[in-house]
């Protein structure tokens, strides 16, 4: 029933032209996705590359010859001999007005770029397209729910676009399924089951809604806490300590302090996603009871700070006194599901090879 | 009869096809609302994750979440149920609640009560009453649709066969083939009637080229635009012809399953098409090995439960399969990925109704029933300011004014047509010399509008336009899905500047946000009610400046 729009890879030539060039592409590809790859700068804000596209916010709009109306290229599939313009002045006077419309729905046009990893993209559009008018003022949208007594998310909705990249992450990410859509048109909001609160939903506090949110309307609870920690915040790539996953974070610091921490979006075995300990349990590294020094049990039956050889010969005596006493096999060890590999193997090697037993287990195994 | 436990009612549903939506009224009109208890018992019966069918239950306007909800009596404030009263009505029905037009445009106003429809002007002169027939045809005028619908008893399946009824199906698949029959539908120039006017015999060869079994015929019976009630009664009064052409599809296409997407509103016809369904299956003309032949087509009716975008195919699709409604992005097309994901064909009642003439009396005379060079007939529901409202099956090509001064007797008494509304309200309006247009899609788009689904309302000399134009749009902002932009805060703002409670004061600034606001909604949105909301305020504007102009500067 399309004329001009269909799957492509009909085994005709994979070749579409882009602004008057010719170019490339793999059938599948969309046409917002060959556009990227040649460096088209398109708005978006329901787009998230790891999700489904949506086709809601339509700015992502480009010209295809042969079509009346501008279509969506997040969700149109590029087609041989496609012909399309991503940029004109009709595409911009949509754009513009898209723009001024969302900003006429919200609260606060800006937030603190600490509320999450992509809470600055509406501002940033809007500069972009001298959104920033006042027209089109009229009621605002969205109820926020600054009484979810959780502590890790904001749900400021006063400041939602109606986007749905919480609820989709959530469903497609997540598979949490916490979050859906309630109402319709502009009476639209998110919610739980039954309008409740996250700690009575599925919700398992991932954050990942945090993360993809264009405007701030969910914003990082503790991370926003940090305000009054003076100095710039610093990037710091590295990999979450927690388990073997080995989800790549980035950690935000201000001074030594750690004030919060953001999923590697290009995290190779993440691709933005984290679980509620990566994302919000980073408050040991600075709380006073961890540990910094190895300690040993004294005769008084009391914790002594002791030096790492005082600990090691301390800990080699018990174990070779529970072998002399009971035998090899009354040792049984477990590595802890924090440790890499390379560690849970030379756990196994030393316990086999140098304890005798293959007594051995991980604690991510239950 | 005893009250089913949720069990009982989730076995009944489980294993049926579509069955979140009959599954939800079973309970909703077992307790009178849905409960939180129930609505959990219904997403683990059928996995759907909770929030996700709670969200989904919210959108449909007509699920009552509080006790006591579905007893409360909804009127329609449609826009000609507004001009009969329907506000003074709501204010003296006890617990009333209000509704968008509930398509009894032709007899004002219905109210809503429990599972059946009353109609009056008064609240102690409401009664029900079986919706009315269409006006008889003026001389000369030969029918398709309607030829036979007036005769007593035509709705059972004997009165149906009695002047040729299920002929055309035994036809087809006694002795004929699927290609023949789509010939046949093409040659005759069927075009969709539900609104977007494709080719009929085109859709349904696209689905029998296309892989993927099982197929499915969908009949889309939401018909919730505003001003239109065609739909309604042919199924009230014709109900195998709208089977007939589901089961010539069905042989067609190959499909084996079909649904009749009925209104919310129309609670009646729910039992009229069951109980024609039954006789049709009893008579082995459906089920299983129709008429002896190797075609199987099974056909349920499914009911929406309030929600205008629903009648678009693919939100439609959506909500069928208990999914949130929004519509899909597209392509692909229902005919190569529609009921789960498989091969349908959608089509309008009026559409499908057609096609067993169609076959009878052959292409040449359906093409004939139209005017110049216009193949066949439309059916246009008539209602507002006119002597005599109705639906009435006109040669497309019939003059407008033809239409309102000689089938329907003209504007009352001292009167003038001020405006009229299009294809419902999608079409926004048409006034002064535009009145003087040839009812063809053609001709109407050449002024700026759309024939549509074939809804008229007349608004006399007496009307206020800004608002009758206001509320078209409170209309599309109710019934805004909000899956885009463009439409969601669209039809909000227009609806706001039309209510004069924002916008600029400004003359010319007010005129430019609403230009550049329609055009974006035009030009952007995601699926047709984006698209045709904005036509509203721009026909205001080129029709009626003088009004907008006062209305601009005198409020507030
Ligand atoms: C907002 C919207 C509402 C619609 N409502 C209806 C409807 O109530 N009934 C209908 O048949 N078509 C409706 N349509 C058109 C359908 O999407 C579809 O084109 C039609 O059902 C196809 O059948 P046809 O080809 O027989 O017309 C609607 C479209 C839109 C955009
Ligand atoms: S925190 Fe995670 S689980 Fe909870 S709503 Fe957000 S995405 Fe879903
Ligand atoms: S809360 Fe944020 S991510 Fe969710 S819909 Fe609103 S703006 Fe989009
Ligand atoms: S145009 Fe309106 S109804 Fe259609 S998808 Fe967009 S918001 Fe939904
Ligand atoms: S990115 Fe395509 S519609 Fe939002």
């Amino acid at each position: 029933m399309s004329d001009n729009i269909d799957g492509g890879g009909n085994g005709a030539l994979s070749t579409m032209t882009l602004d008057g060039e010719d170019v490339g592409f793999t059938p599948g590809e969309t046409v917002y996705e060959v556009s990227e790859r040649y460096r088209r700068e398109i708005p978006t804000l329901c787009y998230d590359e790891r999700l489904e596209p949506f086709g809601g916010c339509r700015l992502c709009i480009v010209e295809v010859e042969g079509s009346h109306n501008p279509v969506a290229s997040c969700t149109t599939k590029a087609a041989p001999g496609m012909k399309v313009t991503t940029k004109s002045g009709r595409l911009d006077m949509h754009r513009r007005v898209l723009l001024e419309l969302v900003a006429s729905e919200n609260r606060d046009l800006d937030v603190d770029p600490m509320s999450g990893y992509a809470s600055g993209e509406m501002a940033t559009l809007l500069d972009r397209y001298d959104a920033r008018t006042g027209r089109f003022l009229g009621m605002q949208s969205g109820t926020s729910h600054p009484d979810d007594p959780n502590p890790f998310i904001l749900r400021d909705y006063e400041n939602c676009i109606s986007c749905f990249r919480c609820v989709r992450v959530c469903a497609e990410q997540e598979g949490d399924y916490a979050i859906s859509v309630m109402n319709r048109g502009f009476g639209t909001q998110i919610t739980t089951e039954f309008d409740g609160i996250l700690k009575d939903s599925a919700c398992t506090f991932c954050g990942q809604c945090i993360q993809t949110c264009p405007t701030g309307a969910l914003a990082d609870l503790k991370a926003l806490a940090s305000k009054d920690v003076p100095g710039e915040t610093k990037l710091t790539r590295t990999i979450c300590p927690y388990c073997g996953v080995g989800c790549s974070v980035d950690l935000m610091t201000r001074g030594d302090q750690v004030v919060g921490v953001l999923p590697a979006m290009d995290g190779p075995a993440n691709h933005g996603a984290l679980c509620v300990k990566g994302q919000f349990a980073f408050d040991f590294i600075g709380h006073k009871d961890r540990l910094d020094t190895p300690l040993v049990r004294g005769d008084d039956g009391q914790l002594h700070p002791a030096t790492w050889d005082d600990a090691l010969d301390k800990a080699a005596a018990g174990l070779l006194a529970a072998v002399d006493n009971h035998g090899r096999h009354s040792l049984y060890v477990v590595a802890s599901g924090r440790a890499p590999t390379e560690a849970a193997y030379m756990m196994q090697k030393f316990v086999r090879a140098g304890l005798g037993t293959s007594y051995i287990d991980n604690c991510s195994r239950a | 009869m005893t009250r089913p436990s949720d069990e009982q009612l989730h076995e009944r549903w489980r294993d049926q096809p579509a069955p979140l939506l009959p599954l939800l009224h079973e309970l909703h009109e077992r307790d009178g609302y849905l409960s939180e208890e129930a609505l959990r018992g219904v997403a683990k019966a059928l996995r759907i994750p909770i929030a996700e069918l709670f969200g989904t239950v919210t959108f449909y306007h007509h699920f009552a979440r509080e006790p006591g909800g579905l007893e409360a009596p909804r009127v329609c404030t449609g826009p000609v149920c507004r001009l009969r009263g329907a506000g003074d009505l709501l204010d003296s029905l006890d617990g009333a609640v209000s509704m968008p037009c509930s398509g009894r445009c032709d007899e004002p106003v219905p109210v809503l009560r429990g599972s059946s429809t009353l109609v009056g002007l008064a609240a102690d002169a409401l009664e029900s009453r079986p919706s009315p027939l269409p006006p008889a045809a003026p001389a000369g005028i030969e029918e398709c649709i309607f030829a036979e619908m007036r005769t007593e008893g035509r709705a059972g399946l004997e009165g149906y066969r009695s002047s040729g009824g299920y002929d055309a199906l035994k036809t087809a698949v006694l002795e004929s083939t699927g290609p023949e029959v789509i010939r046949t539908i093409t040659d005759s120039g069927l075009a969709g009637r539900g609104g977007a006017g494709f080719p009929t015999g085109r859709k349904w060869s696209a689905v029998a080229d296309a892989a993927g079994d099982p197929k499915t015929i969908v009949c889309n019976a939401d018909e919730g635009e505003p001003g239109c009630f065609k739909d309604r009664v042919i199924m009230d009064y014709d109900p195998h012809a709208v089977i007939e052409g589901m089961a010539l599809a069905a042989f067609a296409t190959g499909a084996t399953r079909g649904f009749i997407y009925l209104r919310y509103e129309y609670p009646e016809t729910e039992g009229i098409l069951e109980a024609a369904i039954a006789e049709a299956e009893a008579a082995g003309l459906l089920g299983d090995g129709i008429l002896g032949s190797d075609v199987d087509f099974k056909l349920y009716v499914r009911r929406g439960a309030g929600a205008y975008i629903c009648g678009e195919e693919t939100s439609l699709l959506n909500s069928l399969e208990g999914k949130h409604p929004f519509p899909r992005n597209r392509p692909p097309y229902p005919v190569t990925h529609g009921f789960e994901g498989l091969p349908t064909v959608v089509n309008n009642v009026e559409t499908l109704a057609a096609c067993a003439p169609i076959l009878r009396n052959g292409p040449d005379w359906y093409r004939g029933l139209g005017r110049g060079d216009n193949a066949g007939t439309k059916i246009i529901s008539l209602s507002g300011d006119v002597v005599r409202p109705g639906n009435y099956e006109i040669p497309l090509g019939l003059p407008l004014r033809e239409l309102i001064d000689d089938w329907a007797g003209g504007a009352y008494e001292g009167r003038n047509v001020q405006a009229v509304t299009m294809a419902g309200i999608s079409g926004g309006f048409l006034a002064g010399e535009d009145l003087d247009v040839d009812l063809d899609e053609a001709s109407v788009r050449e002024r700026g509008s759309m024939l549509g689904a074939g809804g008229i309302m007349v608004f006399d000399d007496s009307r206020d336009m800004i608002d009758v134009a206001h509320s078209a749009m409170e209309f599309f902002a109710h019934e805004s899905c909000g899956k885009c932009f463009p439409c969601r805060i669209g039809t909000q703002r227009l609806t706001e500047r039309l209510a004069g409670k924002a916008g600029p004061k400004e003359l010319s600034d007010w005129l430019d946000e609403v230009r550049d606001l329609g055009e974006t909604m035009k030009e952007t949105s995601a699926c047709g009610l984006g698209m045709a909301a904005p036509l509203i305020s721009e026909s205001l504007v080129k029709y009626f400046p003088e009004r907008v102009a006062q209305h601009v500067t005198s409020v507030r």
